[in-house]
């Protein structure tokens, strides 16, 4: 009897809800205009993040970095070329899963987002960029290092991040500098990372750059981000290797192993280098390790601390948050302002307006890199280059190269023996 | 569904000492051909120690699962994220009241004594008997909603507990971290203590007889809905139990104890269903066979000879290593 | 229907078999299909994504139910068939240009063969229940592994399916929110409900009834038990794998997580038992059941009513909900939304 009614009613429900725009508010039809400037007068962008799931964390950085721009953005009076426009930031959870992400992509678009900024993973990212092609709409992807994202010749993407080949690349001539100036250059170098298209895009762009500085790779060793529970025993492999330099590419939690594994193991290495490591330029890296991630080094792309438009969106992030703000959320806030600032120059709520305003403007960045923001024709970033890190007295300090230098570079670094 | 394959009682005090030996030969001769394809001793030593280290850990995890799994056949996808409960506890214990982690163990499982039997009086008792699907989603349900409330509750922000005085311990030119060796120590002590539960209590004979046969169990006066909802207790207490043990050793985040689901399964099929000290066991061999056996394939994931190892063991033994002959 | 063996020397079918109304069924399908044509033309874009996404899942659990609600194996490795229909379709595509229409068909052979393969090893050791789950997922999961670390297949990176300047049908691909991938896949539902009422109907589908009912009583009128557990098992992976292949063209991207991760076999198993295991209709009905309800769930909270205020821009929460009504509706409908719904009428 009552299940029956449960039953009707569960059908009735969904059926009801999948037919009548479940997950769109009435506004949305099918005839609003895809972009523009909408009836309250304020212009959409679309935010795309993993707000749960395993990267949650950094995905609520982000939506909170790009939601800080907005509010700074209409704070100064929203769009001049608009009539002083304010913008809206439409926040959506891909939950870190590409199907998600497509159709929260396209209900976005729907509901009339002249660009979208997003995702953190590239399967995400993929799957994005292709509605964003196929709708017009621009994409500015604020993290997602996968090079076969723009390498499909789409129009209407962009990279504001250093992709996986320029962080290796010139991981490697850090590592080169930095060890020749300390009069102890690194001739020999381990490899240990994590086996995703992160890790091995990494791996095979350092190594190019590195051989052709004269260092010798190997031994290089993949591991399983997702299952790792430890990593003693590929320390101990590098620790019998006897080489000069540990890189180390990875995420958060594989990143704290390693580091736990080279305290325990103690390798004897000069240096741990993390390129584009998601753990050891992190604030709270040097917390979570305590002594053990003492003179880690880490090459990725970063915000550059040295700009006091950063430090002050640093401690705005901190009241506003009451955490410290990651590189992450730096980067959305950048692909908000890309979007807002080719509104300005386009002087049309149009997206593809705005895409081509995007592909010849340039912006500036709280980022450290080599210029403002500019994009080449498959849409990279130009000026993006990572810098060099260390952790110095318990704190994430910027060392190389010197114009975005907080303090100088301690090589060797080899973390101090276990003093626990 | 087919009949399953009849449950095993939960503990048995033989011991199949030419199943052992079996399975210690096969594990000699993986480390003698890691050793080959390494060529460096040190580097075995080290796979082998942190083998047995890391598969104590994935033993303490699996053995919950099994005494779940023997007594109410349930396979329970929960249990991760109870593991993220206890580990999340812990870091809250040890952040605001200073505990000692391993006080703190004391406290976490009686708290998850107490929610495991809520839970199943609650949300599993109305799904027992049911087919093993309906279950494991039902369990699949409760893990999106503890991992999620996790999340909103502590945020996303990974955490950790340190262990005071934890350091490295040289051991055979291998070294391995004093928490590890701890929580090894910890995991054999549990095992133990639910051995004695299990065979000399009269709680225990009770779980055993549901085990094994369900209706006359029921027949000669155990009260079986009791003895389901205990026997969940106490899985999820020794969740709990290993949750402390384990913080740590591991990042704590809303999803860390999901990425020990399919391992423990593994385990708990392995060590045979609802047995303790096979699961301690195949908890070794799993490691080991991970760690070993990233040696012996360089370039592939170190889990795959986890499975190829599963599966393996599956076909020459479906009723798991250490299981009773069917 | 694939592989109907030569039945001259096999016994017939049990006499006494419950009278199912077959016409009745393909009936509905052929109406319902009818009905839901015109729906693309007037579902907004974003509600169009939704109700493709869960026709691929409908499709997927369509396979699921075949296996194991017809078949009584409880496959926890869906995945598999499913990642097998993607990349074998993703490889022929990117790497050697074949249309994804063949390569749907090569899919379809290559998840049939490999399902013989894992039942002929799974049934042969006689694993059962939660060990034939565990076996099957552990060779979804090596599958994931191999593809992980496989130059063959482009390692972790997976394919990008290239974007056409223009429509094709040959090629799959069609401007974004296009009815025809509604149609598309609407037509593949139908044919994979169709197959799995056939089958159901034949003779093969009855005996492996009888089997999954009675195994030993099966094997002693004759039946071989084990040959059409294997062809139930291959055409359950045929079937997942046109999901996997069709989702490779709807969202033009694969990688080894995306097709044999576990989410994938969880997705299989879903709506089949939402919607009711061993029935006809469940995969569907529960499709699109839970299709839309992630969506609604994360609707509510983006935009909630006054009294929920408080719960808005949580992360989390919407999965929350989402977790306790899955739970509410297995513990209330234990025999799922169309299994409650025919006790009820049968017992008018």
């Amino acid at each position: 009897m009552r299940k029956t009614w449960i039953a009707a009613l569960a059908c009735a429900l969904s059926f009801g809800l999948a037919a009548c725009g479940g997950s769109a508010p009435s506004g949305a039809t099918d005839d609003a205009p895809a972009g523009g400037v909408s009836p309250e007068g304020t212009i959409k962008i679309g935010s795309l993040h993993p707000l749960s799931g395993a990267a949650a964390a950094d995905g609520q950085q982000m939506d909170n970095g790009a939601k800080l721009a907005v509010e700074t953005i209409n704070a100064a009076g929203g769009i001049a070329a608009l009539g002083g426009a304010k913008l809206e930031l439409l926040s959506a959870d891909t939950q870190g899963k590409p199907e998600v992400g497509q159709s929260e992509a396209q209900r976005l678009v729907q509901e009339g987002a002249v660009g979208l900024v997003g995702t953190y993973q590239s399967a995400v990212t993929a799957n994005v960029s292709s509605v964003a092609e196929r709708n017009k709409v621009p994409l500015v992807i604020d993290v997602s290092t996968a090079d076969s994202i723009l390498e499909q010749g789409y129009k209407y993407t962009f990279r504001v991040q250093p992709s996986s080949s320029v962080l290796g690349a010139q991981a490697a001539k850090y590592l080169s500098e930095v060890s020749t100036a300390a009069n102890t250059p690194a001739k020999t170098v381990a490899i240990l990372h994590e086996q995703g298209p992160f890790g091995s895009g990494i791996r095979d762009s350092f190594t190019a750059q590195a051989q052709e500085l004269g260092m010798t790779v190997g031994p290089v060793i993949a591991y399983d981000a997702a299952s790792v529970p430890d990593l003693t025993t590929q320390m101990t492999q590098v620790k019998a290797a006897d080489v000069d330099v540990l890189v180390v590419t990875g995420y958060y939690r594989d990143g704290v192993l390693a580091a736990q594994a080279v305290q325990t193991v103690q390798p004897g290495v000069d240096a741990v280098f993390g390129v584009a490591n998601g753990a050891f330029d992190l604030p709270q890296f040097p917390a979570e390790v305590g002594q053990a991630g003492e003179g880690f080094f880490d090459a990725n792309y970063h915000a550059d601390m040295t700009k006091p438009a950063m430090q002050e969106l640093a401690s705005r992030y901190e009241q506003q948050y009451g955490d410290a703000i990651r590189t992450g959320a730096v980067l959305s806030y950048d692909a908000v302002q890309v979007i807002a600032q080719a509104l300005e120059k386009a002087g049309a709520a149009d997206p593809t307006a705005v895409r081509d305003a995007i592909a010849s403007g340039e912006v500036d960045t709280l980022l450290a890199s080599g210029g403002p923001i500019a994009f080449d024709d498959t849409g990279e970033n130009r000026n993006a280059i990572p810098i060099l890190m260390q952790v110095q007295g318990g704190a994430v300090r910027q060392v190389h190269p010197d114009s975005f230098a907080e303090a100088a570079p301690l090589y060797p670094g080899q973390p101090a023996p276990a003093a626990r | 569904m087919t009949t399953t394959a009849p449950a095993d009682a939960p503990a048995r005090p033989r011991i199949p000492w030419g199943r052992v030996a079996a399975v210690l030969g096969v594990i000699v001769l993986a480390i003698v051909l890691a050793y080959v394809q390494s060529g460096s001793g040190i580097v075995v030593s080290q796979a082998v120690i942190t083998g047995i280290l890391v598969g104590g850990v994935y033993g303490l995890v699996a053995m919950g699962l099994t005494l779940i799994f023997g007594v109410l056949d349930i396979v329970n996808f929960a249990h991760g994220s109870f593991l993220a409960l206890a580990l999340f506890a812990t870091y809250w214990l040890v952040a605001s009241t200073g505990m000692h982690p391993y006080v703190a163990l004391g406290v976490c499982t009686v708290l998850m004594f107490a929610l495991g039997a809520l839970v199943q009086r609650g949300v599993l008792a109305g799904a027992m008997g049911r087919p093993l699907e309906n279950q494991l989603l039902i369990t699949l349900g409760l893990a999106m909603v503890v991992e999620n409330a996790l999340l909103l509750f502590f945020g996303a922000d990974p955490r950790s507990v340190t262990l005071p005085g934890d350091r490295g311990v040289p051991i055979l030119g291998a070294v391995a971290d004093l928490s590890r060796i701890l929580a090894f120590a910890g995991a054999i002590l549990l095992a133990g203590l639910l051995f004695l539960l299990l065979q000399r209590t009269r709680l225990g004979t009770a779980i055993r007889a549901v085990a094994a046969h369900h209706v006359g169990a029921e027949l000669v006066g155990i009260d079986t809905r009791r003895i389901h909802m205990v026997t969940f207790a106490i899985g999820t207490a020794c969740a709990g139990a290993a949750g402390a043990l384990v913080a740590p050793l591991v990042t704590i985040e809303p999803t860390t104890g999901a990425q020990f689901n399919i391992i423990a399964f593994i385990v708990v099929v392995l060590g045979g269903m609802g047995n303790v000290a096979g699961a301690l066991a195949s908890g070794l061999v799993i490691g080991l066979a991970e760690q070993v056996g990233g040696l012996l394939l360089p370039g592939q994931s170190p889990l795959l000879s986890v499975f190829i190892v599963f599966v393996l063991v599956l076909f020459l033994r479906p009723q798991g290593l250490f299981g009773r002959s069917g | 229907m694939t592989a109907a063996p030569t039945m001259t020397d096999e016994p017939a079918p049990p006499a006494a078999l419950p009278r199912q109304p077959w016409n009745r069924h393909l009936t509905v399908v052929a109406v319902l299909a009818v009905l839901l044509v015109p729906l693309p033309l007037v579902l907004p874009g974003a509600q169009e994504a939704v109700v493709v996404r869960v026709l691929i899942f409908a499709i997927l659990a369509i396979g699921w139910n075949v296996m194991s609600g017809f078949g009584g194996m409880f496959s926890f490795g869906h995945a598999a068939y499913f990642g097998l229909g993607a990349y074998t379709t993703a490889w022929l595509l990117v790497e050697h240009d074949v249309s994804p229409w063949i390569g749907m068909v090569a899919g379809m052979a290559v998840a049939a063969g490999f399902a013989t393969v894992i039942g002929f090893l799974a049934l042969r050791y006689r694993l059962r229940g939660a060990y034939f789950a565990l076996a099957t997922f552990a060779f979804a999961e090596m599958l994931r592994l191999w593809a992980t670390n496989s130059d063959f297949v482009n390692r972790a990176e997976g394919y990008h399916v290239p974007l056409l300047p223009e429509n094709s049908w040959w090629y799959l691909q069609f401007e974004p929110g296009s009815p025809n991938y509604f149609w598309i896949a609407l037509g593949l539902t139908v044919a994979a409900l169709v197959v799995s009422i056939l089958f159901l109907r034949s003779r093969a589908g009855q005996f492996t009834l009888a089997a999954r009912d009675d195994e030993d009583a099966a094997a002693s009128v004759g039946i071989p038990v084990m040959r059409y557990k294997l062809v139930t098992m291959a055409l359950a992976g045929a079937i997942s794998s046109v999901a996997g292949a069709f989702y490779v063209q709807y969202y033009l991207f694969v990688d080894p997580d995306l097709a044999f991760g576990s989410s994938q076999s969880i997705q299989a198993i879903l709506p089949a038992v939402i919607g009711g295991v061993g029935t006809v209709w469940g995969p569907v009905i529960g499709a699109a059941v839970l299709g839309p309800l992630s969506d609604v769930t994360a609707t509510v909270l983006r935009n909630p009513p006054p009294f929920l205020e408080f719960l808005q821009g949580r992360g989390g929460l919407d999965v929350i909900l989402y977790g306790v009504l899955l739970i509410v509706i297995i513990l209330l409908l234990p025999k799922g939304i169309y299994g409650a719904l025919r006790d009820r009428w049968s017992r008018r």
